[in-house]
């Protein structure tokens, strides 16, 4: 064989901590190497181009580069040997930039870090052999999970550009977060009127079809084929025939259930359609208030409902779809407030969530748009926003920055003074992060032109004074002094964390999440809608902390995407699969029993029985492989002979 | 050696490339200084790490190995890492028996994003291999030249040297032989002493049949090659575990099978009798009884205390009755209440670490490689395609060091965990006395403690531990590195 070595100076990020030269020089000397350089930047036009001269000048048929994680560049270099005319997978990488020069600053174990490091990958490239794919048929309809305004979006753009969608929501109505917000920053339209032509769109495209109160409960298969098993939570109303008239929300007669649209700050009745403008508009009826259901005589609904869609025997239901590709779009939930103590525990009515707050603004929440103390029902005078309750706070474990908030607050001091011209708003900030078109103007407006009194600190104390109003004890620490304000009402700016059940769901989708719960990009920067396991791709703010034109733009991203992968009929494989060694295989079928894809079957040859890798179905983890006694299924470019090269080779070095 | 040999230390690691890896990388990003000592293999995921590699980097002077692999529940590949969990708990608490002290390796989970985590795990890992000497070199270890001292309890009666049942064994065969390709059983070798297996096809060959303490050979072993005919089979108790086994895994069929089922009484340990009988040009006689062993040899009368001269596992075998048979002859005393201890192994944990290097070295000196350790094990169904004579994988060479030797019964071993079922027949036919047994014995021991009590060779339906996982492993303690 004969290898070339590109010890990569990556600028200084490598050549400051590690003497590239004199690692090219020492690999020049490991077998089979028969040239070696350190250029300055092997990924860049040049670096690349001098990799297919040396290929066609030396006539190497392997190439090592010893640069940065392989995780980044590997799909870079596999093409670059690629044009010179060598097999893409005659190609290893040694990582030299994330695993030596970044984590150390000792030149002299570094430069021998690695060029042990070169070592083994030149000690695994002379095992390797070359791979090509092959090409499978792939199922060209997606799913999206969540239907928010992320969801939504990518849907509409999925289902513009041709293909089929599966949406799939939790709640009983899409429109997720925004179908909520009365109105958006920093152009104060309404929410509404934005979102609503949207969601019809939705329930009116013909590409889409639309599973509401439904939930993922298994996910099997890979990229360009996934099955997907989703739970139809039962609502008790037969949706084929309800026609969202409502007559049954009119009549029931258990008032007192927990109204999850409106954040609870008012009753509902057991069955319900959250709001006027619900997509789809059919009638749910929540089993703990219905008292049919938990028991007792009741069956209001069913006698008034004109088209018999009420069903009290109705259970959970399953549906199995296939698809191609999934978009992951579940937004986000608020965080539990009620761990602040020092903000009352949640135990004042007149301390309520923004989120609450924007229901109270809202025209078709319970008070029609008018903004009234929860306790006792008169319009506030004084209102106090307090910002990052739940953000930024270390103390709780929650040290990231919820994003939106300080816009919405903004927001909604404009919106209590436009509502209620006598009243004063205060709002307690830490930092305003406005960064956005418009933000930093709309965040002065509100105080230039709304008079909002900004105060810098945070809240130490909420507390009723006893005369009907609320104290908040603050700190000016721009003044450096204490504040004390009298509030008709407060409103908490909730800090916001990954939406619950996420990690299940992530768990169910292979994808990663992070120390909160949000799920990992492939790359923070160049992947943002990626995730490691193919084909599955993120939207809004299920991947971190973004506001509506950021959620808006990442669905468009991630459809955007799923077209892409979609612009053909079939994908290559991955060849680094399993591969049978068929005279060493007894058929003892061991392999067969822990493939976590079912992709070994085992078949007849020469009436003897032998494990057979399905190639399309294996995702080449190499269980099998650690699993085989005899090694005779090999996971093609991690053999084990290629495993046990490196680590005779870490031996004996 | 390294340049930074009085540095640095060896320490091998092996990430999986979706979590781990990406873990190591968001480390560097964060530029995350952590020691310079390990180097990482790139496996696409924790379950893609056969623990062999772990052993052969240790046994080839690797400092510390570390594998690391997506969390629980978070595999990029679902299920891998369960699987590796439990391989690699297995391992570490494998390596003891071995003398490699089990600090040297160790296991854990980092996600793509813990790069904090990474470096943690990193340095503590480093740091402790530090704090212990350098790994010694096997062809360095002082060997152990030291007996064993085995102290052997009787648990059950064995009934040594009853014959009553044999007619109305032959009898059984007789009835059934003519529906049968062959039964496999046993007759005298070369002298009394000494018992081959017979393949009966005939009344002729019926006559042949011989049970008694002399008839070591586990028949199981030769099952596999019958499959698709059928065939009949004696097996005592240990015997039948092993068929047990090969029925779970799928190697037999038992629709092929007839089970003739007795009592065992003990088998002797014929290198125990030869050594005592020195060298004999002819066995004239030979009585066997629960107390004595009564020989006449070159025309001398020989009388041994029989419990002096059996396996030691037959001793401490609690059960005499098969797990499994269509035809049991014979009386069966069933259960002892004492539980089974092997003697080897007790020897073993006697012994330090240094002392059980030491001890396999010495041992191990003596094998010869004639393999019939493997090629009488039952279990052992890979025949000819055993990774020990293969180059594809390569992973043993063709040197025949004594450290080439223990790696070899290291293979034997794990590839038996979970599959044991202890016949002893590996050491059973061992010719030189090499007390091998004990490491499958400990694998046993291990396999038990972590998967309730599990052994193999009891339930036809049951799943292999290791070819299954549990998501929340009950005895699997899992070390944080907070």
């Amino acid at each position: 064989m004969r290898i070339g070595v590109f010890v990569c100076h990556c600028g200084s990020n490598i050549g400051g901590t590690v003497d590239c030269a004199q690692v090219a020089a020492q690999a020049a000397l490991y077998p089979d190497v028969v040239y070696a350089t350190d250029p300055m930047y092997t990924c860049a036009e040049p670096g690349q181009a001098a990799i297919e001269a040396a290929i066609h000048e030396h006539q190497l048929d392997g190439v090592v580069v010893a640069s940065c994680s392989p995780r980044m560049h590997e799909p870079t270099f596999r093409k670059t040997v690629e044009r010179a005319g060598l097999n893409p997978y005659m190609f290893e990488m040694a990582n030299i930039r994330e695993h030596v020069s970044w984590i150390g600053r000792d030149i002299a174990a570094n430069t021998h870090k690695a060029a042990e490091l070169v070592r083994l990958a030149v000690e695994k490239l002379r095992q390797n052999s070359p791979l090509r794919s092959q090409e499978f048929p792939i199922t060209r309809r997606v799913l999206i999970i969540g239907g928010g305004v992320a969801g939504i979006q990518a849907a509409l753009d999925c289902a513009e550009g041709g293909i089929p969608v599966v949406l799939v929501e939790r709640e009983a109505t899409i429109g997720g977060k925004m179908a909520k917000l009365d109105k958006t920053f920093p152009t104060v339209d309404c929410s509404a009127c934005i979102l609503g032509p949207k969601m019809v769109d939705v329930a009116q495209h013909p590409k889409i079809s639309l599973y509401a109160h439904a939930e993922i409960e298994e996910i099997s298969g890979y990229v360009g084929n996934f099955t997907v098993k989703i739970r139809k939570r039962a609502t008790y109303v037969d949706w084929d025939k309800c026609t969202g008239c409502g007559t049954c929300t009119e009549k029931c007669p258990s008032k007192t259930s927990y109204d999850h649209f409106n954040e609870g700050i008012a009753k509902t009745t057991a069955i319900t359609i959250a709001f006027p403008q619900a997509i789809p508009k059919k009638a749910v009826i929540n089993k703990d208030f219905c008292r049919q259901l938990s028991g007792k005589k009741c069956g209001v609904c069913a006698k008034v409902c004109p088209t018999q869609a009420i069903d009290f025997a109705m259970e959970d239901t399953f549906v199995t779809e296939n698809v191609g590709s999934i978009v992951v779009a579940t937004g986000y939930d608020l965080m539990d407030w009620t761990v602040y103590g020092q903000y009352g525990h949640g135990r004042y009515p007149d301390v309520i969530t923004s989120l609450a707050y924007e229901r109270l603004m809202n025209a078709s929440g319970p008070t029609q748009g008018h903004i009234v103390r929860p306790s006792d029902g008169k319009e506030p005078k004084s209102v106090v926003f307090v910002q990052c309750v739940g953000s930024r706070d270390p103390a709780i474990g929650r040290p990231y920055c919820s994003g939106f908030c300080c816009m919405y607050t903004a927001k909604q001091a404009i919106l209590t003074k436009d509502h209620l011209p006598d009243s004063q708003s205060y709002v307690f900030y830490m930092d305003i992060r406005a960064p956005g078109k418009m933000y930093d103007e709309f965040t002065r407006r509100a105080q230039e032109e709304y008079g909002t009194q900004y105060i810098r600190g945070r809240v130490s104390q909420i507390f009723p004074d006893g005369l009907g109003q609320m104290t908040v004890l603050g700190m000016d620490t721009l003044l450096g002094r204490p504040v004390e304000i009298k509030a008709d009402l407060v409103v908490l700016a909730v800090g916001i964390e990954a939406s619950k059940g996420a990690r299940e769901l992530a768990e169910k989708l292979r994808i990663s999440y992070d120390a909160y719960g949000f799920f990992l990009e492939s790359h923070v920067k160049l992947k943002p809608v990626e995730t490691n396991t193919a084909g599955v791709f993120l939207a809004g703010v299920c991947q971190g902390a973004k506001d509506i034109p950021a959620s808006v733009a990442q669905g468009s991203a991630a459809a955007a995407k799923v077209l892409t992968l979609f612009a053909k009929e079939t994908l290559a494989s991955n060849p680094q699969i399993a591969q049978v060694v068929l005279k060493r295989c007894i058929g003892c079928g061991k392999c067969l029993r822990c493939c976590p894809y079912g992709a070994i079957k085992s078949s007849q040859v020469r009436g003897e029985e032998k494990a057979e890798v399905i190639a399309t179905m294996c995702q080449g983890c190499g269980l099998c492989t650690a699993t085989c006694p005899q090694g005779a299924i090999q996971l093609a470019h991690a053999t084990d002979n290629q495993i046990l090269a490196e680590v005779d080779t870490l031996c004996q070095l | 050696m390294s340049a930074l040999a009085n540095e640095e230390r060896r320490i091998v690691g092996f990430l999986c490339n979706w979590c781990s890896y990406g873990g190591a990388d968001t480390a560097g990003v964060a530029r995350a200084n952590q020691p310079t000592d390990l180097r990482i293999i790139r496996v696409p995921c924790s379950g893609r790490v056969n623990p062999l590699f772990v052993v052969k980097a240790l046994l080839n002077g690797a400092d510390g190995v570390l594998v690391s692999g997506c969390h629980p529940r978070d595999c990029h590949y679902g299920s891998g890492n369960f699987y590796a969990r439990r391989r690699l708990e297995v391992l570490k608490r494998f390596l003891p028996i071995l003398g490699i002290d089990p600090q040297r390796f160790s296991y854990t989970w980092v996600s793509a994003s813990e790069g904090s985590r990474w470096q943690q795990v990193v340095t503590r890992f480093t740091e402790e291999i530090h704090a212990l000497e350098p790994a010694p070199r096997f062809e360095d270890v002082e060997p152990l030249e030291k007996a064993l001292t085995l102290t052997q309890e009787k648990h059950r009666p064995l009934g040594v040297g009853k014959q009553d049942w044999l007619a109305k064994l032959k009898e059984a065969i007789s009835d059934k032989l003519a529906d049968l390709d062959c039964v496999l059983g046993w007759q005298q070798g070369r002298d009394l002493l000494h018992s081959v297996p017979l393949f009966i096809q005939s009344a002729d060959d019926l006559q042949k049949l011989r049970c008694d303490a002399t008839c070591h050979n586990n028949l199981v072993r030769y099952l596999p090659d019958f499959k698709g005919r059928k065939v009949g089979i004696i097996v005592r108790g240990c015997e039948a575990k092993s068929l047990v086994q090969l029925l779970q895994e799928g190697i037999i069929n038992r629709e092929e099978l007839v089970i003739f089922a007795l009592p065992c009484q003990g088998l002797l340990d014929l290198p125990l009798v030869e050594e005592a009988l020195g060298r004999y040009q002819k066995l004239e006689g030979l009585e066997i009884t629960d107390s004595a062993l009564k020989l006449r040899v070159d025309g001398k009368d020989v009388t041994l205390a029989t419990a002096d001269y059996l396996q030691s596992r037959c001793l401490s075998c609690p059960n005499d009755t098969p797990v499994l048979a269509d035809y049991p002859i014979g009386e069966f005393t069933g259960e002892s209440a004492t539980t089974a201890q092997c003697p080897e192994l007790a020897f073993l944990d006697s012994l330090s670490l240094t002392e059980r290097l030491g001890f396999w070295r010495a041992c191990l000196s003596r094998c010869i490689l004639c393999h019939a350790c493997r090629n009488s094990c039952p279990m052992c169904v890979c025949r000819d395609q055993c990774i020990a004579e293969s180059r594809e994988p390569h992973w043993q060479s063709a040197k025949a060091s004594v450290k080439e030797k223990f790696f070899f019964q290291i293979i034997h071993a794990l590839h038996l965990a979970g599959r044991c079922t202890g016949c002893g027949q590996c050491q059973a036919n061992c010719p030189m006395g090499i007390p091998i047994f004990a490491l499958r014995a400990h694998l046993n021991r291990v396999i038990s403690e972590l998967f309730d009590g599990y052994q193999a060779g009891l339930d036809p339906k049951a799943v292999p531990p290791l070819l299954t996982y549990a998501q929340e492993e009950a005895n699997i303690q899992e070390r944080s590195w907070e």
